[in-house]
């Protein structure tokens, strides 16, 4: 579905990265790993057409992505690594205004189960600015869900979960790789997550 | 019918979001009767005087007001993520501009016009004049926004400058307050001067979309 072919970018005259090559196809999970600052960040910006690469180029179906921007952006969900939960309402809230805003068919039942085994349960009637970070990235993560879109591109979702978290959102992984979904996602802390192919920047 | 309810949905986000953070609109308008009050008293009891400078007084403290809320425009937006979101959505930076100058005008500038009666009695702004400063400040206050909405956006690029959106606005608002003040004190040539502040409504609303949607798109490449 997605081919990145051979992807440079460079900012401020600084090579971030050079000739990266993937390929996502349906039911793979893609890792980009690396250190602070090796460019994860940027690379899935390139993707979502964010950022102009210096060279390279990215398809979708085949076709120059920038070109069916709007097609490719009907079949992703981005979760960034900073929680886009409007910290002044309700978790309740939050949740009904993504519904609206995606036209999220998903029952009110379903979401009470994933916010049962996400352990978020309890907060639903409270700020989004009371609860702690871990907290508000399972709630973002929801947003996955809701959105029920083909392919997943995720900054760092792995980053300050607890372990039984992580567990949830690895199994919530293979759930979408059996639905022929795709992911990519970023991060740089070992995981039991199993991964169709690791990419080092 | 999909973009239809999509721009329902962004709408009634803005209601909520609005709605939650209410005390930052009833703080503009208390900033707004407290600067006549500090008028009235500084100008003193002479009613014809107050009543001459009251018009200017409005719309002084008007413009001033709306910049107030200009740091929030985009800023909260931005800051989580929200306005990449709603692009990924599938709306463009021009279009999004477009959705949050409505949304600026409707939560920031109409709860303004509600206070125009009160400020006018205060000032001892005469009825007839009261609906021709009506109608200048729905038109006036809506430039205003579109203004805002330009410099909001430069200043997601310059982080580091806030009041550079407010200076752009004030700027780019005199001609605006030019006009505005004539139609009330020429009432003559109201249609003449209303037609001006329209041309130059349209003008800013044309520009708006383009200029806002390049500020927003790059200081989303560049964050």
């Amino acid at each position: 579905m997605i081919l990145v072919k051979d992807l440079s970018i460079e900012r401020s005259d600084k090579k971030i990265f050079e000739n990266i090559n993937l390929s996502l196809g349906s039911g793979k999970i893609i890792l980009l790993k690396g250190k602070n600052g090796s460019g994860k960040t940027t690379l899935l910006k390139a993707i979502l057409n964010l950022i102009e690469p210096s060279s390279g180029a990215i398809y979708w179906k085949g076709k120059l992505l920038k070109k069916h921007l709007y097609d490719f952006f009907n079949h992703v969900t981005f979760i960034a690594d900073k929680t886009s939960s409007l910290s002044k309402l309700s978790v309740h809230e939050n949740i009904n205004i993504w519904k609206k805003i995606f036209s999220s068919k998903i029952s009110n039942s379903q979401i009470e189960n994933i916010l049962q085994t996400l352990k978020l349960d309890t907060f639903v009637n409270q700020k989004v600015n009371s609860l702690s970070f871990g907290e508000t990235k399972k709630l973002e993560l929801l947003r996955l869900i809701i959105e029920n879109k083909k392919i997943w591109i995720l900054d760092e979702p792995l980053s300050n979960l607890d372990d039984e978290t992580i567990d949830v959102i690895g199994q919530t992984f293979e759930d979408h790789r059996s639905k022929e979904g795709s992911i990519i996602y970023s991060s740089h802390q070992e995981s039991e997550i199993n991964v169709s192919e690791e990419v080092i920047l | 019918m999909i973009i239809l309810n999509k721009i329902i949905s962004f709408y009634y986000r803005e209601y909520k979001l609005n709605l939650s953070g209410f005390q930052d609109i009833l703080t503009n308008i208390i900033f707004f009767f407290v600067s006549i009050f500090i008028f009235i008293f500084s100008i003193g009891p002479d009613k014809e005087k107050i009543s001459v400078l009251g018009v200017g007084i409005v719309w002084t403290l008007l413009l001033l007001s709306s910049t107030l809320s200009l740091r929030k425009f985009y800023q909260d937006d931005f800051d989580n993520g929200n306005l990449l979101i709603m692009h990924l959505n599938g709306f463009s930076f021009g279009f999004i501009a477009i959705l949050k100058t409505f949304s600026h005008f409707l939560f920031v500038q109409v709860p303004f016009l509600i206070s125009i009666p009160i400020a006018c009695v205060l000032l001892n702004i005469s009825n007839d004049k009261l609906i021709y400063l009506f109608f200048s400040f729905v038109v006036g206050s809506f430039i205003l926004s579109c203004l805002g909405s330009i410099s909001s956006s430069m200043n997601l690029m310059n982080q580091r400058n806030f009041l550079l959106g407010s200076v752009i606005v004030m700027i780019f608002s005199v001609p605006i307050i030019i006009f505005s003040i004539g139609i009330i004190n020429m009432e003559e040539n109201f249609n003449s001067l209303i037609s001006i502040l329209f041309g130059i409504l349209l003008i800013v609303f044309a520009i708006n979309p383009w200029a806002s949607g390049l500020c927003l798109k790059l200081s989303i490449e560049n964050n």
